[in-house]
């Protein structure tokens, strides 16, 4: 026998209660760990940007286009390796209207250049670019909408009216977390033949490879510099900046879930502080006759931390061992599935899984603070009167 | 018992037929007054006491005379307002909280009327509890612990928790935690009252036996003439002063 185990017999003294404390500080541990994996899954697409590649969209906004003779002098900058550009279609499954899933025209030929970490089996590659209608889906949505190479399906244009026929080319994975794996690729050229004459040759956005990550600033202000003086002026920035901007119109959204998931906490150390309370209220006779025997305050408060932290700790792993499954395997994979494009990679980071656990055993001791302080300060002779 | 024996020996049981006995505490003008609310309840008046060495002293008297008030202050539990107190040779007015904790755990052994044993350990665990705020390694605390236990004849109960035992089981357990530690002087604050006569009776033999053979002193609070019979020597309290 020892001190410490004193503590963890203590904790266990009363199964019941402490086994709904645990519980409690589990599902806010749970909690908690969800609602960082979305600031994560959120953010990841910043985080994992590549950091040699520029965006360059009309400098008014995202949803108007630019020339296609944009792409040529763009190329022609010096510092640019390679560009591609894409168009957002909005194109929808009639079968289910509402389910959204990215759908973007892009230019086949530079495509997989400019998007390196985009992996594609040869053969598939081949197919699309033997195809017009040809099309690239990632595997979450494959998998979601039970689409295989050589389907033929239909989408609904939202922006671009109309019946749309695509053939599935092939199932793209990718290499970076920042990849949305629910989207559909097609080719540009196929959009753009199919558009009224006055819709074509329009691009939404450029993206452009540069020789050197650290000049990206000095690239992006030279690329913007070729069309001052036109119509139509553009925006260039990194593809990290790029992702920020538009973060930045969420960034209520991420600080309004960040200061719940910090509520969460707070409201798991009010419980278990109660808790400890409680069970020092209810051993305050325990107490007296260890102060009597010759165990210091210092005993005691080690005692109640001890009991906090062990709590803490239990409830942050069960807490831990819970999210897994339901975060990672059950809801993440519906939230790839389904949301991919505002959350392309939906999984439990581990420094969140580590700061989960730490913040449960922390709190848990914070908790206990006061309770541990009022255990120690017990008078010897009041806490054995209240032996009868 | 493992522990230090020189309190123990049966051999020296019969020193007190001595006439020189050195009083093991003594008490000089000692006041006791406590504050409730405005009121100021003096509980103990200009107490003189001496208790002799390997004593088995009974303090009686009516609720509220001071009995149990007087014995906290002999076992360091309590401070007196006015007065000194000496108990086994340190004197417990000049020291500090620490240090009176400290010697409570070497000098004094508590039992309580309600056994006050933690109910999450074994008879054994909770007889090792004193030990664990000594150097002793964990295969000696638990020898010194076994044998307590030998003594107040619970060696088959070892692992049994408190709500394995009976009351006098408990109380047994009590007196083996208040032995492990080989104080010099045992508490025992109405030990027999929450039990039935037959135990009670096994518990005050015990007591006796702990006094005789291994030289305790022991002070015991009692509202029961037939336990305090058992002592050698009974005090009456009443109204904060000896009668």
């Amino acid at each position: 026998m020892n001190l410490p185990l004193l503590a963890v017999r203590n904790v266990m003294r009363n199964r019941f209660r402490t086994t709904l404390t645990i519980c409690g500080v589990a599902v806010a541990v749970l909690c908690f760990v969800l609602l960082r994996t979305v600031v994560y899954s959120w953010t990841v697409a910043v985080d994992q940007a590549a950091s040699d590649r520029i965006g360059t969209r009309h400098k008014i906004t995202f949803i108007m286009p630019l020339p296609r003779r944009y792409i040529d002098e763009i190329r022609s900058v010096p510092g640019v390796t390679a560009a591609t550009w894409m168009n957002w279609f909005g194109g929808k499954d009639p079968k289910n209207e509402r389910d959204f899933f990215a759908t973007i025209a892009v230019d086949s030929r530079s495509f997989l250049t400019v998007y390196d970490e985009i992996v594609v089996p040869p053969e598939d590659l081949e197919r699309w670019y033997q195809d017009r209608k040809g099309a690239l889906v990632g595997d979450a949505l494959a998998k979601k909408k039970g689409w295989k190479v050589g389907d033929r399906i239909t989408l609904v244009g939202t922006i671009f009216p109309g019946e749309w026929e695509f053939h599935i080319s092939g199932i793209y994975t990718a290499t970076r977390k920042s990849v949305d794996r629910s989207t559909l690729w097609f080719h540009w050229d196929y959009l753009n033949e199919s558009l009224p004459e006055r819709l074509r040759d329009t691009l939404g956005w450029v993206v452009s490879r540069v020789s050197d990550p650290a000049r990206t600033a000095e690239i992006s202000k030279a690329i913007d510099a070729r069309f001052e003086d036109r119509d139509v002026q553009t925006l260039s920035m990194s593809e990290r900046a790029l992702n920020l901007s538009f973060m930045g119109m969420l960034s209520a959204v991420l600080t309004a879930v960040d200061i719940v998931s910090v509520v969460i906490l707070v409201i798991m150390m009010l419980i278990l502080g109660n808790t400890i309370a409680m069970g020092v209220r209810e051993r305050t006779a325990e107490y007296g006759v260890l102060r009597a025997i010759g165990f210091w305050p210092r005993h005691l408060a080690a005692f109640v931390l001890g009991e906090g932290m062990i709590t803490g700790l239990l409830g942050g792993a069960l807490g831990l061992l819970l999210s897994y499954p339901i975060v990672e395997q059950g809801l993440g994979r519906w939230v790839e599935e389904n949301m991919g494009a505002l959350f392309p990679y939906f999984r439990v980071p581990w420094p969140t899984a580590a700061l989960a656990l730490t913040l449960a055993l922390v709190l848990g001791v914070v908790a206990s603070l006061i309770p541990a302080w009022r255990a120690a300060r017990l008078d010897v002779i009041t806490a054995l009167r209240r032996m009868d | 018992m493992a522990a230090p024996q020189g309190h123990l020996s049966p051999a020296e049981g019969a020193y007190r037929s001595e006439p020189q006995v050195r009083a093991i505490a003594r008490l000089r003008g000692v006041r006791k007054v406590f504050q409730r609310g405005a009121e100021r309840i003096t509980v103990l008046d200009g107490l003189d006491l001496e208790v002799p060495d390997g004593s088995f002293e009974a303090l009686m008297g009516p609720s509220g005379s001071g009995k149990t008030t007087l014995l906290n202050l002999i076992a360091g539990l309590d401070r007196p307002t006015a007065g000194t107190i000496e108990v086994a040779g340190a004197n417990l007015t000049d020291m500090t909280d620490g240090e009176l904790a400290r010697w409570r755990a070497r000098t004094i052994g508590f039992i309580f009327q309600s056994y006050n044993l933690m109910p999450v350990l074994t008879a054994l665990e909770n007889v090792e509890l004193p030990l664990l705020l000594t150097k002793l390694p964990a295969a000696e605390r638990r020898k010194r612990a076994r044998t307590a236990l030998r003594v107040v004849g619970l060696e088959h109960r070892l692992h049994h928790f408190p709500r394995q035992l009976s009351g006098g089981q408990e109380q047994r357990v009590a007196i083996a935690r208040a032995l492990v530690s080989d104080p010099q002087i045992i508490v025992a604050d109405e030990p027999t009252g929450d039990l039935d006569r037959h135990s009670a009776d096994e518990i005050l033999d015990l007591l006796e036996r702990l006094n005789k053979e291994f030289r305790k002193t022991i002070l015991m609070v009692t509202h029961d003439p037939h336990a305090a019979e058992r002592a050698t020597i009974i005090r009456r309290l009443d109204k904060g002063a000896l009668t």
